[in-house]
């Protein structure tokens, strides 16, 4: 090899063993959502949710000098998926932060990963009460659980109609409407409403008559069901047709259009409450929506939760100094405060799960309004 | 390729390599039913009973881990011979029935059981499960499987399996070795639980569904019931698959998405039209075509 090969072979090395000297640097983000899989619907929400908070936090210039940029896999809905991909954003891809999975189960087997490989993980689909900001100090959440968002909720809807009895019906094999249950008769009690029946269902029923006459017959004011949204339909359909017409309220399984899709005019007057108040008049959450409607995505919670994610991100790197390392933004995390996000004031709890205003829905003219 | 790399390299696939293993192992355990001509679809309730065994444990004593796993692989069997006295007594798409009915019996007793959290499951299981716990399992019930081929056993199997009544005529007790079969595969999936809900921190019943059951009969009907080995072939092949063409579409830089479980279907769909025997047949029939090849060009 002769003196010029050399000294250019020489550079090339050294331009390949310090490439981020320039002022552009780029911080990694993995997202890791069920894209296929049972849980398909609600993977294709928080993907348009979190492209665009990449796009806009990129654009506004927050993190001087610092361009987010997005790992996308798919957990196919799968645990032995979830771990794949978490490995493969923590050695392969070297993210700084990863943004998911999509169901809490996922979540159990996968964070776990993630808190050994101490890369922070932004939860912001997973509502399980319990078994995910419990895994560790690197795993944080911003998805209200079912026992924030009930409770406040449930509290709106007594102030407005000023109900003192309740009937409760709940799947009780289904983790999220067993654990939903537990939390609605707590609230129940802890607000004074007496709970005057309570019925229980299996996932693969169809027919709720014998439950629902039962409960109509101790005459409640208020019915509050704890449901996936396959039966949810079922139940306010067959209790709309018994005649009964009392204030339905559900857990976070009524919280989908499919709901009216499938109960039609039923579904009229039917209560859930939502971590996401989408008439909020606020310049953030109305810019969120302009934004995915401008990607031709109509919004859900799931897309909110999952742009105020990245939006967390982005202020934890912002509040750790314009750093992107993974214990920075875990060192971030702990100073969001405050945050405007189209959830609303977004705050983290000493537990790491998230803190903001949960609001009300009540289905008017086929569509979710806001309870004011 | 640096050392650091490589190291790289193996973290991020050791998940689909461990996973491989416990596939190959639930492979097995459907495979030792088939073996005698028996369609056991009982396999996802023993892989049930077998993690909720070792976890209650890991949560509740102090036990080594030896003795936990030695209990979740032989509870399952002594639940499998009770179990396996009246219904290997039917045959076909009855004794299927039966052995679903079986599982989802076991689903639903923890799911409404409150002491491991219901439908909740358990969270938080400490990982102690390594790989070469996962791949000595495996090994163990691969020499299993090899050293009953060809042996007195081996033969006896095989007549039940062509054609039964035939081999009791021959005063082969065709009750009794069903029986062990059931025990020796319902201790492989209770083998494979225990394993799995040590490595992924969790147990929910959730994972012990019929869908399980279904991945695992379609592990040993790809890889091949022909051999012994071709479930693990199959195992192999199919949980490896999903990862590969991770990696390819990132390569290709095509986005996450339905194309990939597209392309996943479609092989599977090639793999059971062309190789009807599984890919375990593979060898055999290049060879096959080779051999007829060169008969026709020395003709």
């Amino acid at each position: 090899m002769n003196g010029p090969v050399r000294s250019l072979a020489a550079a090339a090395v050294a331009l390949l063993a310090f490439p981020t000297l320039s002022s552009a640097e780029t911080v990694k983000i993995g997202g890791a959502f069920s894209i296929t899989g049972n849980a398909a619907a609600y993977g294709a929400q928080q993907k348009h949710g979190v492209q665009a908070a990449i796009e806009d936090v990129n654009k506004s210039g927050k993190l001087k000098g610092i361009t987010l940029e997005l790992v996308l896999e798919d957990d196919g809905t799968s645990k032995e998926q979830g771990i794949a991909v978490y490995q493969r954003f923590i050695n392969k891809d070297k993210v700084s932060a990863i943004i998911g999975p999509t169901l809490s189960n996922t979540a159990s087997a996968a964070d776990p990963i993630a808190q050994q490989g101490k890369t922070p993980v932004v939860a912001v689909s997973n509502t399980a009460p319990k078994g995910i900001t419990d895994i560790g100090d690197y795993i944080w959440r911003v998805s209200l659980t079912e026992a924030q968002v009930i409770p406040s909720a449930l509290a709106i809807a007594k102030a407005k109609m000023g109900f003192k009895t309740a009937a409760v019906l709940y799947g009780n094999d289904d983790v999220f409407t067993k654990a939903g249950f537990d939390v609605m008769k707590a609230a129940l009690e802890a607000q004074g409403v007496k709970i005057v029946d309570i019925q229980t269902f299996a996932t693969k029923d169809r027919d709720f008559n014998a439950q629902l006459t039962a409960l109509k017959s101790k005459n409640p004011e208020f019915l509050m069901v704890s449901a996936l949204v396959e039966q949810a339909a079922a139940i306010v359909s067959q209790a709309r047709q018994l005649g009964w017409n009392v204030p339905i309220m559900g857990g976070n399984g009524f919280n989908s259009p499919k709901l009216i899709a499938n109960a039609g005019p039923a579904a009229d007057g039917v209560l859930v409450g939502t971590a996401w108040n989408k008439a909020s008049t606020d310049p953030v959450n109305l810019a969120f929506i302009a934004g995915q409607k401008a990607r031709n995505n109509d919004p859900d919670q799931f897309c909110a939760q999952a742009y105020t994610g990245v939006l967390v991100i982005a202020d934890a790197i912002a509040q750790a100094g314009m750093k992107g390392g993974r214990d920075d933004i875990k060192a971030g995390f702990e100073k969001v405060k405050d945050l405007s996000t189209p959830l609303g004031k977004f705050s983290f709890l000493p537990n790491r799960d998230g803190n903001h205003a949960a609001a009300m829905q009540i289905v008017k003219d086929g569509k979710f309004q806001i309870l004011q | 390729m640096s050392l650091e790399s490589l190291q790289d390299i193996w973290l991020t696939y050791q998940s689909t390599v461990a996973f491989i293993g416990l596939n190959g192992l639930l492979a097995l355990s459907v495979y030792t039913t088939l073996s005698c001509g028996q369609l056991s679809l009982a396999q996802a309730g023993f892989m049930a009973i077998g993690a909720y065994a070792s976890t209650i444990l890991t949560f509740h004593t102090g036990l080594p881990f030896a003795v936990n796993l030695a209990v979740a692989t032989l509870l399952p069997a002594l639940v499998a011979i009770p179990l396996g006295l009246p219904v290997l007594r039917l045959k076909g798409v009855f004794l299927a029935i039966a052995t679903i009915g079986f599982g989802e019996v076991v689903r639903l007793f923890f799911v409404n059981l409150d002491f491991t959290n219901g439908a909740l499951g358990l969270t938080a299981v400490p990982q102690r499960t390594s790989m070469w716990m996962i791949y000595a399992a495996l090994g163990a019930a691969l020499f299993v499987l090899w050293r009953i081929r060809g042996s007195r056993t081996g033969h006896a199997l095989e007549a039940i399996r062509e054609d039964e009544p035939a081999a009791r005529t021959m005063g082969i007790d065709a009750a009794r070795y069903k029986l062990a079969m059931l025990a020796l595969g319902a201790s492989f999936a209770g083998l494979a639980g225990a394993l799995e809900a040590h490595y992924t921190y969790m147990v929910s019943p959730s994972t012990y569904s019929f869908s399980r059951v279904v991945d695992m009969l379609v592990y040993a009907v790809v890889g091949g019931t022909g051999v012994f080995y071709g479930p693990v072939v199959g195992a192999t092949f199919l949980t490896a698959l999903p990862e590969v063409l991770r990696e390819v579409s990132s390569r290709i830089g095509l986005a996450p998405g339905p194309v990939r479980l597209f392309v996943n279907g479609l092989v599977l769909l090639l793999v059971i039209l062309f190789l009807p025997e599984g890919i375990s047949s593979l060898p055999r029939r290049v060879r096959g075509a080779l051999q007829a090849r060169r008969r026709a060009r020395a003709s």
